[in-house]
């Protein structure tokens, strides 16, 4: 149970894919002028880095070694694939907002971060649960970061209005530089407040 | 000692792994393909349907109203929907396309079958920035186009302009002015040629 507590730590602020391993920052940059586009986009990368974490796992005794990169990067393809369908079936006007960052998961370096660093080496049950937490601690820094820049540069949370007719958008928040400037303040914070001694050797798997 | 690399094992792994995933996948895809094909001209139907200022309910009705009252009519040159209702056609639907500021708009225009008035304008895809040229999708934009008449060239005239018809975005001159180019330069040969082929059929 503790390997499960201390995974979630880490997942969530500890060694967080974006804050500290400055993993997925692309697609961090992208999506986040909406919370609603955030949301999904940090679900279908839980998913995706949930399941492509678990079947590393279960297949790591049987990969070669010289060839596990391969293979860890077409099972990835295969999920992302299997999202974007869904997606273009099931919610096409998501599917439309994401745009090409959906097929984009699969070259999000979390999911093979982990699938790397810790589905390689664990069993099936924690890795799947790494991925997932790996994941909610993205989704986490998404919704932040797209919640100031939604607030900000449409007025609205989740598509719902909240600051009144006189607010004046700040159209700067809306546009890439506005992810830059959020994302530069939110890996400033979470280095000042979770800052500790412990992990001064750089990144941990 | 390291092992020496063996061949035949990762060919065959490899080969096994690529071929189950891609038969689930083929089967997702095939299981899928009709939905998606479905949700595709639903999603053009329903943008041909706001054009003509049609409220589109739920899905099915608006399939079903559309399959009734629009007919895709097909020339050398040129495709259109008719829309008629009881054997009396009340529009044309055209698509039109065009250079926006990164990429290339697309979308519908309904014109009144009297060639005197615009009913409405919807797009289908674009690439513009969102929340500046992006915004091109908001309603509030594209009602703005309801019963522009079809009087002196060019129809879209911005505020900004001489007796202007339309506001134009602000922060995104750019695509407002690509959207006003698209539009007046397709109602610009649709007046002047196309206009004749359509009254003649």
């Amino acid at each position: 149970m503790s390997e499960f507590i201390k995974v979630f730590k880490e997942g969530i602020y500890k060694d967080n894919p974006v804050f500290r391993q400055i993993l997925g920052i692309c697609s961090t940059l992208a999506v986040t002028n909406l919370m609603m586009n955030s949301f999904v986009m940090g679900v279908g990368l839980m998913f995706v880095t949930a399941f492509s974490s678990l079947t590393v796992s279960v297949l790591r005794l049987y990969t070669p070694k010289h060839i596990r990169m391969m293979v860890q990067t077409l099972i990835i393809s295969a999920y992302v694939i299997a999202l974007d369908i869904f997606l273009k079936a099931y919610w096409p006007s998501m599917s439309k907002a994401l745009g090409p960052y959906v097929g984009l998961i699969i070259t999000n370096c979390i999911i093979m971060g982990r699938a790397e660093a810790f589905a390689q080496k664990n069993k099936p049950l924690i890795s799947f649960f790494d991925g997932l937490i790996m994941g909610l601690g993205y989704t986490i820094v998404l919704l932040a970061i797209a919640f100031v820049r939604e607030l900000l540069g449409f007025g609205s949370i989740f598509g719902i209005q909240v600051l009144g007719e006189q607010w004046v958008n700040w159209t700067l928040m809306i546009m890439p530089p506005g992810a830059f400037f959020m994302l530069g303040i939110v890996i400033w914070v979470t280095h000042r407040f979770f800052d500790d001694n412990t992990d001064k050797g750089g990144a941990k798997s | 000692m390291a092992k020496p690399k063996r061949i035949l094992y990762p060919v065959f792994f490899m080969v096994l792994i690529t071929a189950v995933y891609t038969l689930i996948l083929a089967s997702l895809n095939a299981a899928s393909a009709e939905r998606v094909a479905e949700q595709e001209s639903l999603r053009l139907e329903r943008a041909i349907l706001y054009a003509n200022a049609i409220d589109a309910t739920d899905d099915a009705a608006l399939h079903q109203f559309f399959v009734d009252n629009f007919e895709q009519v097909t020339t050398d040159d040129l495709s259109y929907y008719r829309y008629a209702t009881d054997g009396q056609v009340t529009a044309y639907t055209f698509p039109f396309t065009g250079k926006g500021l990164w990429g290339s708009v697309n979308g519908y225009i309904a014109i009144s079958s009297d060639f005197k008035t615009i009913l409405g304008v919807d797009f289908i895809s674009h690439s513009e920035t969102p929340g500046l040229g992006g915004r091109i999708d908001e309603a509030w934009f594209k009602e703005q186009f309801r019963g522009i008449p079809l009087e002196t060239s060019p129809y879209i005239r911005y505020r900004s302009e001489a007796n202007g018809n339309v506001d134009a975005i602000t922060g995104a001159t750019l695509t407002s002015n690509a959207v006003k180019g698209m539009l007046n330069t397709f109602l610009e040969t649709l007046m002047s040629t196309e206009r004749t082929v359509i009254v003649n059929e």
